[in-house]
């Protein structure tokens, strides 16, 4: 058996081990995601819609012959780009929120980059949705009519790198936006020198060593196994979509706002969805708009799904941070300064949160004690896929280099690197060392037996004769405290007790596997203890319909494992009055005369006998007694705890192969909220965070721009067979506001094993490779064997 | 003078497809019912509603459209219908719902390897690639359930629970058995 985690406060219900709520639904098969739905048996008589996608990474539609593909028998409709319905839509973005509030068109959070021509005629990456789409009888219909389409294309240069695009004389990807590559500043994501505190010069004159480093972060896919898809319906004046988008508010505001419909014209159903990681879709894709054109003049439901490929749609930036870090002999960071370009591809979508935005969150909360620090960033247009939000959102990037500049920084001054960390970060309303920091590093240095198996970069034993094995790690603040989603507005939850005493909960947000709906139950049956009822009394409505439920809490950060708790838990006393109200006049009482307990009613000054609750509730009405709450998450500055990742691996010197024996990974969770739930997210963010360190890759044909591995044959996933040891490791350090002050844990799982899974071959070589994903012709290169 | 021919009479009619699916045997017309192209994994959802299996990649490159035939675990989208003719086929619809491999998948908890689960989308994958592996080796190894479940992927990265969790199934029917 592996060691169980260690909880500050021992609850009833909340922090277990236990089961997911959906185990058996899940696992039976029984489960229904929103692509069961549409199934043909199930929805006789929908349309299927293909959109035309480029050949080219830039090109222009100059004429588009669509006769033969709409006499192809089977073809019901077919849309163009020259189509009033379609011309006529705004210039979009499919960013309009980072996932974690519902934003309208004007408030759009990337609103200085509406850059998206719904079905236009100007393709920017190749697989980029252009000039028609086509709706027929049958989804191999309608690819035979695309094909059918006849399409006059004027070929136009194309760029993919990122310094290339912002060479003059580069192709410009948005002419009609501007003559330059560059993203302009803008009002949300800043300047490009968007953090400056201190002189980092001045902090350099200060140090008596300086590190500088480079590190490019490559851009992999979120891989959900289930594509987007919906279904749209247009009855008269009313739309309603099915579909796995993960914000089903979003979804319904993004319509409305699009298509100009009413808000309440538009029915967003998301029933189970395949996995998210952050894939670019807070319902802001131009799908669902052509999709709904679609369903309105044929009159009939149209069913638009991505296929596997077609699902390689948007993904990690790909960042080359430059970085510089200077400190005292004893270690003490005097200067701290990062530039970074961008690769965006062809729309920026969300790019300039993790370019931008994310790292002044890390500023604040982890570089608070350093007196001298800059950010300078730009994002560029190129044409290749768009990048936009993959779970660890920026703060991967800035992890690649940060960890990268304290090892490096360590070995300068003779220091261990777990010191450094210690000494310099930590969040401003706390004094060094970050207590969180120093036992999340503390726990992993442990488990993985720092100590003992860190030797010299290089200089470990050789083994098997061409073998070197080496340890590493890295850290990272985390993002997802109660305090950080204040942007999410009001977290609902309506909480029904029946005459039984069952309980209907209504936390709505859409499941997409993270464990947040056994986390909710727990929370309840916390909150709802007096009734005396297990979880397993308790059930989560899983559906979100826009129609019934209360605004989603979105599936985002990690921290809807604790949000709906922590409104649970406050919502719990008017949840008891309420109760008491309804049977004090049986017990002849007034209802401040009474509480509840285990199930069972009693007067305060115990004149009397206890009743039974369910009893008294049977007798007094049938109604059940519903309490709908709505909170804004607390605003209490409490800062942050930390994260830590630490591996071991062991280098092929011959075959350049790395091999990653084990992995540690530590999250400070404030309070654990479901024990198994939150070591899956641990254990399970190792499949992105490796498969990102060594295997993942999007990979272009430089002559033309064509992306070769939009499969997950040729695009490597880590199956079982490539998976490390994992340990989880939980801790409750730090605490954040209210009840349970919890922090999200999930998202940050990815964050630091690249650069840990870095620094431990370089630990193991004694040569720095700094670029993931590392391949075996990466070492053999690093290593001289290669060129 | 009449002279009389005897011919054998032809009559052309689509051929039919007979599957055996979940114990039950169907008759399809290949000509309305079944294109040709169809794989069976998208007869079994499409027609039959069996949608416990997915099809993230309809390449055989990731086992969520995982079923058992004649008893070996086998990719439903690498084969056509028409070639499922004669086969027995179990979806994870078909196993009994008690079935130890379900229920040990669902129940994972044991601390230090989380949930076998999460979004559960390729979970009906593993299962049936689990159930198929314990079927025929009943107490594998963790190196041969590392090998027979490498065909899958789970996003979620649940792996160390799944590979507890068919440690779990193999232990609970050897204690079933005995008992």
């Amino acid at each position: 058996m592996k060691p169980a985690y260690t909880p500050r406060v021992q609850r009833s219900h909340v922090g277990q081990y236990r089961p997911r709520i959906d185990g058996i639904e899940k696992a039976s098969g029984k489960a229904k995601y929103a692509g069961d739905l549409m199934v043909n048996c199930r929805v006789p008589g929908i349309l299927y819609a293909k959109v035309l996608r480029s050949p080219f990474p830039h090109a222009r539609i100059r004429a588009l012959d669509v006769s033969q593909a709409a006499r192809l028998p089977g073809v019901v409709d077919v849309l163009t780009f020259e189509d009033p319905d379609v011309a006529s839509l705004k210039l979009t973005n499919a960013g309009w929120t980072d996932g974690v509030d519902t934003l309208s068109y004007e408030r759009m959070m990337w609103r200085g980059f509406r850059d998206r021509r719904v079905l236009g005629s100007h393709a920017r990456w190749v697989g980029d949705e252009v000039g028609a789409v086509v709706a027929a009888e049958s989804e191999e219909i309608a690819e035979e009519a695309l094909r059918l389409i006849k399409v006059d294309w004027e070929v136009l240069p194309f760029v993919l790198d990122a310094v290339d695009a912002m060479a003059p004389g580069a192709p410009i990807v948005h002419p009609e936006l501007a003559d330059t590559n560059i993203l302009p500043e803008d009002t949300v994501g800043g300047a490009d020198v968007f953090v400056d505190k201190g002189d980092i010069d001045q902090g350099l004159t200060d140090a008596d060593v300086v590190v500088n480093a480079t590190t490019t972060y490559h851009n992999a896919t979120q891989n959900s196994l289930d594509n987007w898809n919906c279904l749209v319906e247009w009855d008269r004046d009313h739309i309603t979509v099915w579909s796995n988008s993960y914000e089903a508010h979003q979804t319904r505001m993004h319509i409305s706002e699009m298509l100009e419909v009413p808000l309440n014209s538009v029915r967003v159903v998301s029933p189970y969805v395949g996995g998210q990681f952050g894939r670019g879709d807070t319902g802001d894709q131009p799908f669902f708009l052509f999709t709904a054109l679609l369903a309105k003049r044929t009159g009939r439901p149209v069913w638009f799904r991505h296929s596997r490929r077609d699902s390689f749609h948007d993904g990690r930036q790909h960042v080359r941070y430059e970085g510089t870090i200077g400190a005292k002999t004893d270690g003490t960071v005097t200067t701290l300064s990062f530039r970074s370009i961008g690769n965006v591809g062809a729309y920026a979508d969300h790019s300039m949160f993790a370019i931008k935005f994310a790292p002044v969150e890390a500023t604040e909360v982890a570089f608070a004690h350093i007196p001298n620090v800059r950010f300078e960033a730009r994002g560029v247009y190129t044409n290749k896929m768009p990048a936009c939000m993959m779970r660890g959102v920026g703060n991967s990037q800035l992890n690649l280099i940060l960890g990268r500049l304290v090892d490096g920084l360590a070995e300068a001054l003779n220091l261990d690197p777990l010191d450094v960390a210690s000494r310099n970060f930590g969040h401003q309303w706390e004094e060094l060392p970050d207590q969180s920091l120093a036992a999340v590093l503390a726990t992993g240095a442990a488990k993985i037996s720092w100590k003992e198996k860190r030797h010299l970069p290089g200089k470990g034993p050789l083994i098997d004769e061409v073998k070197r094995r080496g340890v590493g790690f890295s850290f990272h603040p985390g993002w997802h405290a109660e305090w950080q989603e204040l942007r999410r507005g009001e977290v609902h939850v309506t909480m029904t007790v029946n005459a039984d005493c069952s309980v209907t909960l209504d936390a709505p947000t859409v499941e997409t596997g993270t464990g947040s709906n056994t986390c909710n139950v727990l929370g309840c049956a916390e909150a709802l203890s007096f009734l005396g009822i297990g979880s397993g009394d308790i059930h989560w409505i899983s559906t979100v319909d826009t129609d019934v439920s209360p605004q989603d809490c979105v599936q985002t950060d990690s921290s809807v494992s604790f949000l709906q708790s922590e409104v649970m838990a406050a919502a719990s006393k008017e949840v008891k009055a309420k109760l008491l109200e309804r049977v004090a006049p049986l017990l002849d009482a007034t209802a401040p005369e009474l509480d509840i307990d285990a199930g069972f009613v009693y007067r305060r000054d115990a004149v009397g006998s206890r009743r039974s609750l369910r009893e008294l509730l049977h007798e007094a009405s049938l109604d059940p007694v519903t309490v709908a709450v709505s909170r804004r998450p607390l605003g209490t500055r409490t800062g942050i705890p930390f994260i830590a990742t630490f591996a071991e691996v062991e280098v092929n010197t011959d075959t350049g192969q790395v091999l990653v024996l084990r992995l540690v990974v530590v999250n400070d969770c404030g309070t654990v909220m479901y024990a198994s739930g939150a070591e899956a997210q641990q254990i399970g963010g190792q499949c992105i965070a490796l498969g990102e360190s060594l295997t993942e890759e999007i990979i272009y044909d430089e002559r033309t721009g064509f992306p070769l591995n939009f499969n997950w044959i040729d695009y490597k996933i880590p199956t079982m067979a490539d998976m490390p040891e994992i340990d989880p490791v939980l801790l409750e350090v730090w605490r954040g506001g209210g009840e349970y002050g919890a922090c999200g844990i999930g998202e940050g799982t990815v964050t630091c094993t690249p650069r840990a899974v870095l620094n431990a071959i370089y630990n193991a070589i004694g040569v720095r490779i700094d670029n993931i994903p590392v391949k075996p012709e990466s070492v053999l290169k690093a290593l001289g064997k290669a060129f | 003078m009449a002279i009389s021919v005897t011919t054998q009479e032809i009559v052309v009619r689509p051929p039919e497809l007979e599957l055996l699916i979940n114990g039950q045997t169907y008759r399809l017309d290949t000509g309305s019912s079944v294109p040709a192209t169809a794989t069976l994994a998208s007869l079994l959802r499409e027609h039959f509603g069996l949608t416990g299996l997915k099809i993230p990649c309809d390449q055989g490159a990731c086992g969520a459209c995982t079923v058992i035939m004649d008893g070996k675990a086998v990719l439903s989208c690498m084969i056509l219908a028409v070639e499922a003719q004669g086969h027995e086929i179990l979806t994870i619809e078909g196993l009994p719902s008690d079935d130890s491999v379900v229920k040990a998948f669902a129940e994972q908890s044991e601390p230090g390897y989380g949930t076998a689960l999460q979004c559960g989308f390729c979970t009906p994958g593993f299962v049936m690639t689990a159930r198929a592996l314990l079927d025929r080796v009943p107490s594998p190894t963790m190196s041969e359930i590392r090998e027979a479940l490498s065909g899958n992927i789970c996003r979620c990265g649940c792996y160390a629970g799944i590979a507890q969790a068919v440690r779990h199934a193999s232990e609970n029917m050897a204690k079933a058995s005995t008992s």
